[in-house]
């Protein structure tokens, strides 16, 4: 498996997960901030990608 | 202050046999992911980290993630990727065992690129392999988390975390 991005997204789908459990006790409270860091590791790279797009080298 | 004032006391409570206990299940949970949960009674979280530590670590696997040596050249750095390793616990020296052919964890001195030594060699394939660095990554991931998990484990041994 060669793509960057599923990479990206499983990856974060793990770390998010797993601070999500570790710092939240309630259900709800883990969905919140695991969609938090989720969203933040996955757009988070995505807006970067495009702010560096005009500078490729 | 006075919240410090009772995890401290809370330590005391635990008395030297809690405290010996306690030390077995954070050394249960360095060899099993997830087991020092399970053994506090966070039986589901315990799971759900155990599963997740072992993706990591699988995914790490099967995209021929580094197993790191130490090197000499770099020798601060190079341990540091060998601790990350070896947080995931027995697995890493089954894992080099399976990779190597021997548990190893250090270079014998200064790498040479040329050499046909089975471990040198191995690590320069892997090196090499364009999907290494997404096992890495995951290598080091789980390694990491299982030494986060320690400390959740020993936090909530001795109930400064619910």
């Amino acid at each position: 498996m060669r793509s960057h991005f599923l990479h990206m997204v499983i990856y974060a789908t793990i770390v998010s997960t797993f601070f999500a459990t570790m710092f939240r006790d309630t259900p709800k409270g883990r969905l919140r901030l695991g969609g938090i860091l989720w969203l933040a590791m996955v757009g988070g790279a995505l807006v970067l990608a495009y702010v560096m797009y005009p500078f490729p080298r | 202050m006075p919240e410090r004032m009772a995890h401290d006391a809370s330590d005391d409570n635990l008395g030297r046999s809690g405290m010996g206990r306690l030390a077995a299940i954070v050394a249960a949970a360095w060899a099993v992911p997830g087991l020092g949960h399970i053994l506090l009674g966070r039986v589901q979280r315990g799971l759900l980290f155990a599963l997740l530590i072992w993706a990591s670590f699988a995914l790490g696997l099967a995209h021929e993630g580094r197993l790191a040596l130490r090197d000499p050249r770099q020798p601060i750095l190079s341990s540091l990727q060998v601790i990350a390793n070896l947080g995931v616990g027995p697995a890493d020296a089954v894992a080099r065992f399976s990779v190597y052919g021997k548990p190893v964890y250090r270079f014998r001195g200064a790498p040479d690129w040329r050499s046909e030594d089975r471990v040198e060699r191995v690590f320069r394939e892997r090196a090499r392999s364009g999907v290494s660095i997404y096992g890495t990554a995951y290598l080091w991931t789980a390694g990491l988390m299982n030494l986060l998990l320690l400390f959740d484990v020993w936090d909530i041994g001795t109930r400064r975390k619910n």
